[in-house]
């Protein structure tokens, strides 16, 4: 078993999975209504339990404990792509994410079933659940209000002409690809990526909404390899400013 | 584009004094859930959500209702579309109320029966029967349903106006078993507290 590769993956999941947790978090007592609110930082709360069941393994493969991994590094050192780190916006830009990362955190679960690295694939299966019913969320309000009125189209339509170039940069490729494929971890970002396409592209035919041609789009790309907005130093910060002033505090 | 934010968009502040109307409150309309606590229950009433339409209020149920708890099926209606009894107490059954509602000529669909056992408690479901009318189905229920205990009030709602859960959506009911950190209770700080004051007494 390739332990580099293998880590550099679990990396990048954890990491997307804690910042989008944490930004969509910020949405709590200001979402649109009091069961909107429930319900979007119910699935931030998920997410950032799934940073932790992968932080675990990575503890369990040699890494720091998952409050030290996920607290106390720096921008440089995170893995998630750009897309996840970008602020909240206004709730259009916000759904429009969680409608475009979660699809492919979906096809990633779903790919990671079936991966030969067992700690994987059993965190997989049992998040599954969950996944799919972000899933259903992001969909519900994607079709509602891209069927519902010019601004909410306009909205949503501008928001994901926006997101769509930092949405590729999940894809971004590791070092790794051709090993982890080999040894039957996980597929790959291109395999990833062609199964997102299909799956967004059948949401979005049921709306007004038009997906931007992806070929003549450029995807953010970098973050897998430690190159981030600007934004993402200060959610860190944030972020760790509890445990910060008190790094041997026990909770 | 105006803002949605409420950080951005603060309530417009105009100090003239001209009376105007009112402006009307968007306010969305009610559903009424009903979860499933354990695999093939009874649904129970658990209480509302407001939404848009029926898909929606699905999608907030969801997590208003079933995160705490252990849920095996779910479903909800709009308030509106809840045909229900007058309430009564003590002994007196409000089937004894009802009176017999011939069957027309009219199609029969299916309606569904909720009952009240006990003041206090949640309306739960009983059967569904099939019915011409909501009346017509309130009578076939008391002839089906009703047995030596009073019902102090009945729900009658067409089964095509409930949304059910799915059984391939299953597996979103699957993952609380170990999310005991969600629930205050999880979080015993207590003994901590303590330990950190007597620390600062002794100081």
């Amino acid at each position: 078993m390739n332990n580099i590769a293998l880590k550099d993956l679990l990396y990048k999941i954890a990491d997307d999975q804690l910042i989008i947790g944490h930004r969509n978090s910020e949405w709590t007592g200001i979402g649109p209504i009091l069961e909107e609110d429930i319900a979007f930082s119910s699935m931030a709360q998920d997410k950032i339990g799934h940073s932790y069941a992968f932080f675990n393994v990575l503890h369990e493969l040699g890494e720091s404990d998952p409050d030290t991994t996920a607290f106390l590094r720096n921008a440089e050192q995170f893995h998630n792509c750009q897309f996840v780190e970008l602020p909240i916006g206004e709730y259009d830009f916000s759904l429009v994410r969680h409608f475009l990362f979660d699809h492919s955190e979906m096809i990633r679960f779903e790919m990671l079933t079936n991966s030969s690295f067992e700690p994987i694939s059993l965190i997989a299966r049992k998040l599954k659940g969950e996944v799919k019913y972000h899933i259903m969320h992001a969909n519900v309000w994607i079709k509602k209000l891209g069927t519902a009125t010019n601004e909410s189209i306009e909205r949503l339509q501008k928001s994901l002409d926006e997101a769509i170039p930092f949405a590729l940069g999940i894809f971004e490729e590791s070092k790794y690809e051709e090993e982890l494929a080999n040894e039957k971890i996980f597929p790959g970002e291109i395999a990833l990526k062609e199964r997102w396409i299909e799956q967004i592209s059948d949401v979005l035919k049921q709306t007004e909404l038009q997906l931007p041609d992806l070929s003549l789009t450029e995807a953010r790309t970098g973050g897998r390899y430690g190159r981030h907005t600007e934004y993402l130093q200060p959610l860190l910060d944030e972020m760790s400013e509890v445990i910060k002033s008190d790094p041997t505090a026990e909770w | 584009m105006e803002s949605l934010d409420p950080r951005i968009a603060r309530l417009e502040i105009s100090d003239d004094a001209i009376l105007q109307p009112k402006e009307a409150l968007d306010q969305l309309v009610t559903y009424e859930v009903f979860v499933q606590k354990k695999d093939k229950a009874a649904f129970e009433h658990v209480g509302i959500v407001h939404a848009s339409d029926v898909e929606m209020a699905f999608i907030f149920a969801k997590e208003t209702f079933s995160r705490r708890f252990t849920c095996f099926g779910m479903c909800v209606v709009e308030t509106g579309k809840i045909r229900i009894t007058g309430y009564t107490d003590n002994d007196n059954n409000i089937y004894d109320q009802v009176a017999k509602v011939e069957h027309g000529d009219g199609p029969e669909e299916i309606y569904e029966i909720f009952h009240l056992k006990k003041r206090g408690k949640q309306h739960v479901h009983i059967g569904s029967v099939e019915a011409e009318s909501y009346d017509n189905a309130l009578y076939k229920a008391k002839v089906l349903y009703d047995d030596e205990k009073p019902k102090f009030n009945v729900w009658v709602i067409k089964n095509s106006d409930i949304l059910f859960s799915d059984e391939d959506d299953k597996a979103i009911w699957d993952t609380l078993s170990d999310k005991k950190y969600r629930d205050a209770t999880a979080y015993r700080a207590m003994d901590k507290i303590k330990k950190f004051k007597e620390e600062q007494l002794n100081q």
